[in-house]
C-alpha cells in the first residue's frame, strides 16, 4: 500500500438532495469511489440509493455538496458513463445488435470496429446467436445481458447499475453477476452497484456502503479473495460479511 | 365431418344466407326495384356500369379525394401532434383552437367550402383532410407523451440531442398509437370523401348516388354503395396489413 492515497475516481462530498419542505432524500453523504473498485450500495426501498446513483451520474444536480471526478470536473451524464436500469430498457423496434450499438450510433455512424466490439461483447455474454433478433424474442436474462453489453460498448470508465438483476430468477442472477464481474475486471472498470440484496452486494463488492434514510451509515470493506467464485457463497467468511452488512442495515452496527 | 367449422366459412355462409333472404323477400313480396332492388338486380347494374366504364372515373375521383385528403390531413395531424407534444407552450396556445375546430361538425362546413373552393375535388379534399387531421394528431400527442421515462433518461444519459430523442425514441415508441390513429383516419376519409361529394361534386361515388336518386335509379344507388363498401374494406385491410408489418418487432415472440 502506498502511503499517499490515490486520487478517488469519483468523490462524493457532503452531497444532499431533496425537495423543499420535505425531508432530504439524500442527506449529507461523503463517499469516495476508488478507481477500478467494485462499490455496492445497499439499503431498504426508498432509502435514497437510486437518487444517489442518479446524482453520481449527473442526471440530478445536488442541492448542496459536490460530486467531483478524478480530473476535478463535476459529474455529468455522457458516453463516458455506462448505466443500467432496473428494467433492461431495450428499444424493442431495433435488433439486439443495434440496441448494443445505440450509444455509438447516437454519437456517430458505427464503424466496422464498433460492430466487431459489439459482436465480441455479445459473444462473451452468450448472445452471439441473437444479434439479429428483436428484444421481445429474448428471455428476461438475455435482455439483461443485452443491456449490459449496451452499457459496456463504449468501454466506460465508470459503470452505474441500479438493481439491474432484481427481476431475474436466482440462477440467472448468479450467472449475470459472474458475467458482470468478469467484464469489469477485464477492463478495470469502476463500478457503483445499487441493490437491496445483501448477498449480491457482498458477493460482488470490494466495498459495501449501507444507506439508511438518506445517510450513509456504514462503509464496509469485503475481505473475500478475488476473483469470487460461486462456491464462496456457502463459506463462513461470506456469511460473516453478510451478517455485518445486515447489522449495519438494521441499525445495530457500528 | 369437420370437427370445428372455419369462422371464415361461417361468415361467408351468413353473407350468402342474408343475400338469399333479401332476394327471396323482394321477389315474393313483389317490392318495386325503386324501393329495394333485389341483389341480382344490383349485381347486374354493377356489372353493366363497370363494363361500360361509367363507374370507373367516379371510383377514381373518390379514391383520389380520399387518399389526398388522408395524406394531407394525416401529415398535418402528425406534424401538429409532434409540435404539441414537444412544446408545452405550443400545446397551451393551440390546443383550444384545435379542440374547437374538431367540435364543429366538419360536414356542416361543406357548403361553406363549396362557396370558397368551388365545385370540384378541392372542397372535398379539404374536408377529408380536416376529418383525418384529428385522429392522427390526438394519437401522436398521446403516443409521444407516454414514452417510458427510463428510456428518456437513457437517451439523456447517452447525450442524445432533442431531434435524436424525437426521431429515434419518441416516434418509434409512439408508432403503435400513431398507426391505430391512421387506421381510424382511413375509414373516416372515405366517409368524408363520399359525403363531400353529396354536396358539391359532379364526379365521385357520392355524386353518383345523388344523381341516381334524381333519376330514381335505386339499383345504381345500391351499386355505388357496394363499391364504397368494397373500397372501405380494402383500405381498412391495407391499413391493418401495414400496421402488422411495421409492428412485427413490437409483438411478443414474433
Amino acid at each position: 500500500m502506498s502511503a499517499v492515497a490515490a486520487m478517488p475516481f469519483l468523490d462524493i462530498r457532503g452531497v444532499s438532495y431533496g425537495y423543499p419542505g420535505r425531508p432530504a432524500v439524500v442527506d449529507g453523504i461523503d463517499w469516495r469511489l476508488e478507481a477500478g473498485g467494485f462499490h455496492c450500495l445497499v439499503g431498504r426501498s426508498g432509502c435514497g440509493k437510486t437518487t444517489l446513483l442518479k446524482l453520481a451520474a449527473g442526471l440530478l444536480a445536488p442541492r448542496s455538496g459536490r460530486i467531483v471526478r478524478a480530473d476535478g470536473t463535476p459529474a455529468a451524464p455522457g458516453p463516458q458513463l455506462g448505466y443500467m436500469f432496473q428494467a433492461p430498457t431495450l428499444l424493442e423496434w431495433r435488433r439486439v445488435i443495434d440496441n448494443v450499438l445505440l450509444p455509438v450510433s447516437l454519437q456517430r455512424r458505427p464503424l466496422a470496429a464498433d460492430l466487431d466490439r459489439a459482436r465480441g461483447l455479445l459473444d462473451m455474454l452468450g448472445l452471439s446467436g441473437h444479434a439479429q433478433h428483436y428484444p421481445r424474442q429474448l428471455s428476461g436474462g438475455q435482455q439483461s445481458r443485452a443491456a449490459l453489453a449496451r452499457a459496456l460498448i463504449l468501454e466506460p470508465a465508470l459503470l452505474l447499475l441500479d438493481e439491474p438483476f432484481a427481476a431475474l430468477d436466482a440462477i440467472t442472477r448468479g450467472e449475470l453477476q459472474d458475467d458482470l464481474m468478469r467484464m469489469c475486471r477485464l477492463r478495470s472498470t469502476t463500478v457503483l452497484f445499487v441493490t437491496h440484496d445483501i448477498g449480491e452486494a457482498v458477493y460482488l463488492g470490494d466495498r459495501v456502503g449501507v444507506m439508511h434514510r438518506g445517510r450513509l451509515v456504514a462503509d464496509i470493506p469485503v475481505s473475500l479473495p478475488a476473483p469470487r467464485t460461486p462456491a464462496m457463497r456457502h463459506e463462513a467468511a461470506f456469511n460473516q460479511a453478510c451478517a455485518r452488512v445486515f447489522q449495519a442495515m438494521t441499525g445495530d452496527g457500528p | 365431418m369437420k370437427r370445428a367449422l372455419n369462422p371464415r366459412v361461417l361468415a361467408a355462409a351468413l353473407f350468402a344466407a342474408l343475400l338469399a333472404i333479401w332476394e327471396l323477400t323482394v321477389r315474393q313480396a313483389g317490392i318495386s326495384a325503386l324501393v329495394l332492388p333485389a341483389p341480382s338486380a344490383v349485381v347486374r347494374t354493377l356489372w353493366t356500369t363497370l363494363g361500360s366504364g361509367y363507374l370507373w372515373p367516379h371510383i377514381g375521383a373518390t379514391l383520389a379525394e380520399m387518399l389526398l385528403g388522408l395524406a394531407l390531413g394525416g401529415a398535418a395531424g402528425l406534424a401538429m401532434g409532434v409540435a404539441l407534444a414537444e412544446s408545452s407552450l405550443l400545446d397551451r396556445m393551440f390546443k383550444p383552437y384545435v379542440v374547437v375546430s374538431q367540435v364543429v361538425p366538419k360536414l356542416a362546413l361543406a357548403p361553406l367550402f363549396v362557396l370558397w373552393f368551388g365545385f370540384g375535388m378541392l372542397p372535398t379534399i379539404v374536408m377529408t383532410a380536416l376529418i383525418c387531421f384529428f385522429p392522427l394528431m390526438e394519437n401522436t400527442l398521446t403516443g409521444l407523451g407516454q414514452v417510458d421515462p427510463n428510456r428518456l433518461q437513457l437517451f439523456r444519459m447517452l447525450g442524445a440531442s432533442r431531434a435524436q430523442t424525437l426521431l429515434r425514441l419518441k416516434l418509434p415508441a409512439g408508432l403503435p398509437g400513431i398507426l391505430a390513429g391512421l387506421r381510424v383516419a382511413v375509414v373516416l376519409a372515405l366517409v368524408g370523401a363520399v359525403v363531400g361529394e353529396f354536396i358539391g361534386a359532379s364526379r365521385g361515388l357520392g355524386a353518383v348516388i345523388i344523381a341516381a336518386q334524381g333519376m330514381m335509379d335505386t339499383p345504381l344507388m345500391f351499386a355505388a354503395l357496394t363499391v364504397i363498401a368494397c373500397i372501405g374494406l380494402l383500405c381498412y385491410q391495407a391499413a391493418l396489413m401495414l400496421e402488422r408489418r411495421l409492428l412485427r418487432p413490437y409483438a411478443d415472440h414474433s
